[in-house]
């Protein structure tokens, strides 16, 4: 085994002595976008719903917890999956929550939140995450969606058109800061602002 | 009744128009009236229409009106609050649809099965009933009148009801409709401990460290215990809650431990509980030796259907449901070994850790259990089975009968303690825990009543379920329901309730203050007065007695249910009901009137006018001539005195927010069976459970068994039925009253997204819940209150609209005759968009 | 007078048409819509709750307010109490909601709480939301503001 790596590495190491430059630049180039298609694609696939659902964890607590809220079922059918909410839209934060992941790999293997009174038990610090990150990216995922300059208040419910128009817009608050528990059950609420 | 912008324009105007005049109108400091006189509304104390849990409201009146109601501040059981039913009691006596006439079926002037309701004069309506009743009992004799009373009768209304078929009529066919609610915890109960009701009460609650709900929703059933259970959970966090049920519910929101198992299996789980107990050796032997036995009871029981079911055939045991033998403490333990947590999680679906949790609490001896139970034990094909489990492991632990230890049975009505059971409305009854195949039972009522000896017929009349199927066969022809709806409330309407009804031979009487569906099926409505339109008692779930005054006059026309029985029996001489060899017996009593015997017989009739309050109303009262509800307490009570159901002076009862009985010495009991606590129990015993001869309490060996029907290929889905918060079963008060008809219109089939989605089904989709005997037709809830499990599906029963009871099954308990409204099969099919 | 006479008998037969269309007695059947015992009234669609954010009226001042808002998804369990985000004493000037009342400080024996009494912990007990739905009957409770308006008797 370790006689082939060495073989392989020594192969890669030496300069090429048949090819051409430009036969390599461009070889180089192609099989650097077959990869980069490949990686952006498996990334992708792990950026569907299907894919997060695929685990039970998901699947048994917060999927099921997500099937009677205004997020999954609703007038107009469109429907928020997981990744909308979930995993930046911006490449560079992507990547960056994708590496995160990696911690969450590791859980799924060893069957950290593998019972739901593991996951209810964890689900505060799972929240708070969440919580943290939207609160720093000014919620940026709920404002894919719902862009704040063309909401038409006349259509919201008074007391919405009240904090919209004015704390929302001042921004003073942004959106988690009032929609914690839109689309998940909550964890034990004491101590976090604007509950108690 | 809202006032409109022009009514109110129109208000000022003549407050205007008057002051000019100069003439008098309430004074007003700026735009408030604040005059005494004009302000002041007259409150009372009574007890609240709905549920069992007896809550006390303060009742305000003016101007003869009820006007508001609130929760009585001085009750020890709801301390000022009421759920939103409560709050709204001042609307309830005001639908517009109030029948004030009797009506009639008819044609051309005569009465006719399939005639147009016809209002007629209380004459002509008496004339009637009195024409059919006698020409039934000739024809067919006592077995063919019958009755169908009610858990929301007055204690007074029960008895003067119940006296007048069993005595009277001597007919045993009355049955209240506590039958459907709570036959099987009285079952369990004398089969048990052999005397009815909790030995506990609701102040157990605040003294437990653990609470578990079997298959109860008490956060919309009987909201108020939720309040004192969601109390103690949250000033007192070290206290544990455990709910059980077929489908998640508003009372997991409270729940430490929620557990949803398969129907049926919760037989299963009770014996894992006692398993457990044992196994881990926390059996309190001291009490268990000192005061239980153990026995095995019958099994393979039957569903007690019609005997020509294919399953009735199959059953063993039908004709001895309720036989058992004794049998050692080994014998129990080898019995209930079986039922370990593997076994009974794969069963019933709950996983191993939360049923071991839930069995811990049970044994662990510092913690203090009170469990609660309603419709999901007693609506069961093993109801009694489900009662008896349930003390068994309190019997094993020794929790019992002490502070926080509590097995407690709740009652879905007002008075299903105080009037269906205390009083013995059941067809197989006597006041007192009494009853009627007992000869000396027979005697002592018999003397009481000032009756001849044979008068009360020994044979069980027919129960709620046999009465709609004696109905049907024809059996059954003078049929009287008064306080219920069991139209839409008994199980397989299609195929037993509606046919009987409408029997050609048959002639039914319905007494309502509104016209249900139970009055639109019957030849003769008459318009009853309601609530606190009469002066009554009731009884609720924790042995308290409850009275109030009449407020308010009910409309005109309309009369109580007391009044009703106690005039009707003025049309009966004792010749017309009684054999010769019974009147001569008695020979005095020849020429006299039911009404002469039963109740102007000296003692029912022994109080005058002037014990009335001078400022109170009391309609019936004045119309008799005597304070009737006085003289029917006061004889009925005479029953339990000296037996362990002692009841206070009926005077008392106006002064206090009720009593626990037995009230010995002027003193309520709070726990019965314990030394200190309860008179009855022999000193030295420390605990004395003296329903029994030997004063031992019976812990019963009873397996799980299945269901009478479960789902199958074609009909795939559980079906339960049930209550909501905002109505009181079958909505006929709650419907009329704007706001909680707006809080909960309809009646919607709560189902899984899952189940909906795998049929084609959306939320609101119109869908028919089919079952082999029939259908009806909602609209799909998949994120309702009620979120059931996949395979499961609940549909309300409260919507005079949709009739869920077209669907369900009358298998009942054959020990109970209580029927399972909570399962059946059916499968739900998409109707036309 | 005689288009009037016209007008009635029309009425009246057009009256005993309907009444003939109906099985006998069913017209006692207010909830029902007079609907044959066998046969179902059509099924209306799933009412929508009001969302208007106005108060109603009380029938009375110890009637519970109703709620004019949705609460779809509002939890009220051992974690949270979502209603309390905005009705509890401290939240009311952000949200701008009406508190709770002073009774919901009161415990069993009427003393006074810091926070809101547990035994009040369940809000959807006593408060309900409102759908669109016309109420089937009319009721004829009549409101004690409107008894003491009525000039006295003479």
């Amino acid at each position: 085994m370790i006689r082939i790596i060495k073989i392989v590495w020594q192969t890669l190491r030496r300069p090429s002595a048949y090819y051409s430059l430009g036969f390599l630049v461009m070889g180089g180039f192609i099989a650097g976008i077959l990869f980069w298609g490949g990686f952006n694609t498996a990334l992708e696939a792990t950026n569907t719903e299907a894919f997060c659902i695929s685990c039970h964890e998901m699947k048994n607590n917060v999927y099921e917890e997500l099937k009677t809220t205004i997020h999954f079922t609703n007038r107009s059918g469109v429907r928020a999956t997981c990744p909308d909410c979930h995993v930046p839209h911006k490449w560079t934060d992507k990547i960056a929550r994708k590496m995160q992941a990696s911690k969450e790999v590791w859980g799924k293997i060893f069957g950290s939140i593998n019972t739901r009174e593991k996951f209810i038990e964890n689900r505060k610090r799972l929240a708070l995450h969440e919580w943290q990150r939207l609160k720093a990216n000014d919620s940026l995922e709920c404002r894919n969606c719902h862009n704040f300059d063309y909401m038409d208040f006349t259509e919201q419910s008074n007391r919405a058109a009240q904090q919209h128009s004015t704390s929302l817009a001042s921004g003073e608050k942004t959106c988690i800061d009032c929609h914690k528990g839109i689309a998940h059950q909550l964890p034990d609420m004491q101590g976090i602002e604007g509950w108690h | 009744m809202a006032i409109d912008r022009r009514a109110f324009i129109k208000a000022n105007a003549v407050a205007v128009a008057a002051s000019v005049a100069g003439v008098a109108i309430p004074t007003a400091a700026s735009n408030l009236i604040t005059t005494s006189e004009a302000t002041q509304i007259k409150w009372d104390k009574a007890a609240c229409r709905f549920c069992g849990t007896g809550c006390s409201v303060n009742v305000g009146v003016m101007d003869g009106k009820v006007v508001a109601t609130h929760g009585d501040i001085k009750s020890p059981v709801n301390k000022g609050l009421n759920c939103v039913k409560g709050y709204f009691l001042s609307k309830i006596m005001y639908g517009k649809d109030r029948l004030t006439s009797p009506m009639l079926r008819m044609k051309n002037g005569q009465y006719d099965k399939q005639g147009e309701f016809t209002p007629i004069s209380w004459e002509q309506a008496f004339d009637i009933m009195a024409e059919k009743a006698k020409a039934t009992l000739k024809a067919k004799g006592p077995t063919a009148v019958g009755m169908f009373g009610s858990g929301q009768w007055t204690v007074q209304e029960g008895y003067a009801a119940a006296k007048l078929y069993k005595a009277g009529f001597r007919s045993n066919n009355i049955d209240p409709n506590a039958r459907h609610c709570m036959a099987s915890a009285v079952g369990g109960f004398m089969r048990t401990f052999g005397i009815d009701e909790p030995m506990g009460c609701y102040d157990d609650i605040e003294a437990a460290d653990a609470i578990v709900l079997w298959g109860s929703n008490m956060a919309e059933m009987h909201p108020i215990l939720w309040t004192r259970v969601t109390d103690r959970r949250l000033s007192a966090p070290h206290v544990n809650v455990a709910v059980l049920s077929t489908y998640q519910h508003r009372s997991f929101d409270l729940a430490d431990n929620g557990m949803i198992f398969t129907p049926q299996t919760d037989l299963a789980i009770l014996n894992y509980i006692a398993n457990y107990i044992i196994q881990t050796n926390r059996v309190n032997h001291d009490f268990v030796n000192k005061h239980t036995n153990f026995r095995l009871g019958n099994t393979d029981i039957g569903y007690g259907l019609r005997p020509e079911h294919p399953l009735e055939k199959k059953a063993k045991n039908n004709n001895k449901a309720g036989g058992s033998t004794p049998i050692s403490f080994e014998e129990y333990a080898k019995f209930v070994s079986k039922y370990t947590a593997e076994y009974v999680s794969e069963l019933s679906t709950v996983p191993v850790h939360k049923l071991k949790e839930l069995a811990e609490m049970y044994a662990d001896p510092q913690v203090k259990v009170t469990s609660f139970w309603t419709m999901g034990f007693n609506q069961h094909t093993r109801g009694v089975w489900a009662n008896n489990l349930i003390y068994n492991i309190h019997l094993l632990t020794g929790k019992i009968a002490t502070s926080g230890n509590s097995p407690f049975s709740l009652t879905g009505q007002p008075s299903a303690c105080g009037t269906a059971r205390e009083v013995g409305t059941f067809s197989h009854r006597l006041p007192a825990d009494m009853v009627v195949t007992n000869p000396k039972h027979r005697a002592k009522a018999e003397k009481i009543w000032q009756l001849p000896e044979g008068t009360i017929p020994a044979k069980p009349g027919y129960h709620a379920v046999l009465q709609n199927r004696m109905l049907k066969d024809g059996k059954l022809n003078f049929y009287w329901v008064q306080c219920n709806n069991n139209m839409q409330a008994a199980a397989n309407m299609n195929e037993e309730g509606l046919p009987g009804y409408r029997h050609p031979d048959n002639f039914i009487v319905v007494s309502d203050p509104y016209p249900t569906v139970t009055a639109q099926a019957a030849d003769l409505v008459l318009p009853t007065a309601m609530w606190v339109e009469k002066e009554g008692v009731y009884g609720n779930a924790e042995r308290r007695t409850q009275a109030w005054y009449q407020m308010v006059q009910a409309p005109e026309g309309a009369k109580s249910d007391m009044w009703q029985v106690v005039e009707f029996s003025k049309r009966f001489k004792v010749e017309d009901v009684w054999p010769e060899v019974l009147l001569a017996k008695k020979p005095e009593l020849r020429g006299k009137t039911l009404f002469d015997v039963l109740y102007a017989n000296g003692t029912v009739d022994q109080f005058s006018l002037d014990d009335i309050p001078t400022d109170r109303l009391n309609q019936e009262s004045r119309d008799f001539g005597f304070y009737i509800q006085k003289g029917l307490f006061e004889e009925y009570a005479t029953f339990g005195r000296g037996h362990a159901h002692d009841l206070a002076p009926y005077d008392r009862y106006h002064q206090e927010r009720g009593l626990r009985w037995p009230v010995v010495d002027g003193k309520e009991t709070l726990r019965r069976f314990k030394e200190g606590s309860d008179p009855y129990v022999k000193p030295g015993t420390d605990w004395d459970f003296y329903g029994k001869p030997d004063g031992r309490a019976v812990i019963f060996a009873l397996p799980y068994e299945p269901a009478a029907e479960s789902p199958d290929d074609e009909y795939d889905l559980w079906l339960s039925t049930g209550r909501v918060l905002e109505h009181w079963h079958s909505g006929s008060m709650t419907q009329r009253v704007p706001e909680l008809y707006k809080a909960m219109p309809d009646a919607l089939v709560y189902m899984h997204p899952d189940d909906a989605r795998s049929r084609g089904m959306r939320r609101g989709d119109k869908v028919k819940i089919v079952s082999r005997r029939g259908a009806v037709e909602t609209r799909v809830e998949t994120r309702g209150r009620n979120k059931p499990p996949k395979g499961l599906v609940f549909m309300p029963w409260f919507d005079a609209s949709r009739l869920v009871n077209k669907v369900t099954l009358d298998a009942t308990d054959p020990l109970s005759k209580e029927t399972d409204f909570k399962k059946c099969a059916v499968k739900v099919v998409k109707g036309e968009a | 007078m005689k288009n009037k006479f016209i007008g009635f008998t029309l009425l009246s037969v057009l009256l005993a048409t309907i009444t003939n269309l109906q099985a006998e007695g069913d017209s006692l059947a207010t909830l029902r819509n007079a609907t044959a015992i066998a046969d179902q009234k059509p099924t209306p669609s799933i009412a929508k709750t009001q969302n208007s954010d106005v108060k109603q009226v009380r029938s009375y001042p110890m009637q519970p307010p109703l709620i004019p808002h949705t609460v779809r998804n509002y939890e009220i369990n051992l974690n949270s109490n979502k209603c309390m985000s905005c009705h509890s004493r401290q939240r009311i000037r952000e949200s701008q909601a009406p508190m709770v009342s002073v009774t919901h400080f009161m415990d069993r024996e009427g003393n006074f709480l810091a926070e809101i009494s547990p035994r009040r912990y369940f809000c959807n007990q006593c408060h309900v939301t409102q759908s669109d739905a016309k109420p089937l009957v009319e009721n004829t409770f009549v409101d004690m503001h409107t008894l003491i308006n009525m000039p006295p008797e003479q």
